[in-house]
């Protein structure tokens, strides 16, 4: 019985990669726009212009605030992402000391060699652990898109299980799956914390 | 029109809400003088130096710098920053960047030296401050006083007509003051315009022309060092200096 359903899923392997190839592109693209986005709007925010600061801070509220399934529904996959990422960029930046700052500013450097020389190779040390941790929540979530319609893994799944009814083995498939894309992630994390931990002043991008 | 110095207040004054952090300075520094400011913690020394490069702004008065006006938005304060090195309390070394970046980084990308010949005088400087074998060294792998040295070799990098100094000393154990000191004493030796605030009178009779005593936001007393160390003239620099040589 068990062996037949195997056998049967088998036959839609074709379709469970092109899930897994949609899961993956997704949630490359969000990464990536998210990350731009959230790297230069978390630039802009500790820039000292007070009013850019609380349209960005209200807009990483508002993201916060409203379950991720409605924002999907009303605009659709990207935008949510960066509010997320936006925050951690912005936490990084205010993490660096004042005393960098003003090291740089006394020796002349310009508004974006302080940026460029001083403040983001700091700040990028405490932002990209969480940051990549943020990565695998993102593939985790991006599950949402196939509730509009997209044939991401675990749409592949809800269209699997209607040919195998056995939804246990289909979705413990479709587990392995995001953990194949996942897991290579999780370590990367893993290995940026214990690099930060270890007290040296190198940082390799 | 009176003869300008290197470094010139006139009048100025400071605010920090309601409290009159500086006032009413007036005090001028002339090229190639020393000058030690002291008095207890809280009476605007910092303030008074972190002014000169505009890491603090003034409220209202003058202060001319170079002979260009600080605050003035005709004055061009990124370019006059170069011309003005500054030592903290705390190093404020780039903890990302070797000793070597952290001298060269400036002239590099300020100052438009190219790398190699950037890197040449970074190594003569570092060896001037006693660090040649510290070159590839990262500020969290140096000793308090290392980092400073460092941190003095970062400005002169620059080749400033000006160098500040706060409190270069109070954060360094105390066996690691005198290496400090000497690259200081070396560094006004050679006729550098300097301004120091710190309370280690060896350093301040050795090398300052002129001692300024601070007291709640105004100069209460100012003079040579050996007139204010020996005699001073009012109550408060008298108090201030039985504690400070009570230790």
């Amino acid at each position: 019985m068990i062996w037949h359903q195997f056998l049967s899923l088998a036959g839609s392997y074709p379709l469970a990669l092109r899930g897994l190839g949609m899961t993956v592109v997704l949630s490359l693209i969000s990464l990536v726009l998210g990350t731009l986005l959230g790297f230069g709007l978390g630039i802009l925010r500790t820039g000292g212009n007070r009013l850019i600061s609380i349209i960005i801070g209200a807009w990483v509220d508002l993201i916060r605030g409203t379950p991720f399934l409605v924002q999907i529904f009303l605009i659709f996959f990207i935008l949510p992402e960066f509010g997320i990422e936006l925050d951690a960029f912005t936490a990084g930046i205010r993490s660096v000391p004042t005393g960098q700052v003003e090291a740089a500013l006394a020796s002349g450097l310009s508004r974006w060699q302080r940026m460029r020389q001083v403040v983001l190779p700091q700040a990028m040390r405490i932002v990209l652990p969480p940051l990549v941790g943020q990565y695998v929540l993102l593939i985790k979530d991006s599950s949402v898109v196939s509730a509009i319609g997209l044939t991401d893994l675990t749409r592949v799944g809800w269209l699997v299980v209607q040919r195998v009814p056995n939804g246990l083995l289909v979705f413990f498939l479709v587990g392995v799956g995001y953990f194949i894309v996942c897991y290579p992630l999780i370590m990367l994390a893993r290995r940026l914390e214990r690099r930060i931990g270890a007290a040296h002043g190198e940082v390799q991008l | 029109m009176t003869k300008t110095g290197m470094i010139d207040f006139r009048g100025v004054n400071k605010w920090f809400g309601a409290l009159n952090v500086l006032k009413d300075i007036t005090l001028s520094v002339e090229p190639r003088e020393v000058v030690v400011v002291c008095g207890p913690s809280g009476s605007g020394k910092s303030t008074l130096i972190r002014c000169v490069n505009g890491l603090e702004t003034i409220k209202d008065g003058n202060l001319i710098v170079d002979g260009q006006r600080v605050g003035d938005p005709a004055t061009n304060m990124t370019s006059l920053r170069t011309e003005i090195g500054f030592v903290f309390q705390s190093f404020n070394l780039y903890p990302h960047k070797t000793a070597l970046e952290n001298v060269t980084l400036a002239p590099i990308h300020v100052r438009k030296i190219p790398r190699a010949e950037a890197e040449k005088a970074g190594r003569e400087l570092l060896a001037k401050v006693g660090l040649a074998d510290k070159v590839n060294a990262y500020p969290a792998q140096l000793s308090g006083g290392q980092q400073q040295r460092v941190a003095i070799a970062r400005c002169l990098g620059m080749r400033p007509k000006i160098m500040l100094f706060d409190e270069p000393t109070s954060a360094l154990d105390p066996e690691m003051i005198s290496e400090v000191l000497d690259v200081m004493v070396a560094v006004a030796e050679e006729g550098m315009t300097m301004m120091v605030v710190t309370h280690e009178m060896g350093f301040a009779r050795k090398v300052a022309q002129r001692v300024v005593f601070m007291d709640a936001g105004a100069i209460v007393e100012s003079g040579t060092p050996d007139e204010f160390f020996s005699h001073p003239r009012t109550d408060r620099s008298r108090a201030f200096l039985s504690k400070i040589l009570r230790h």
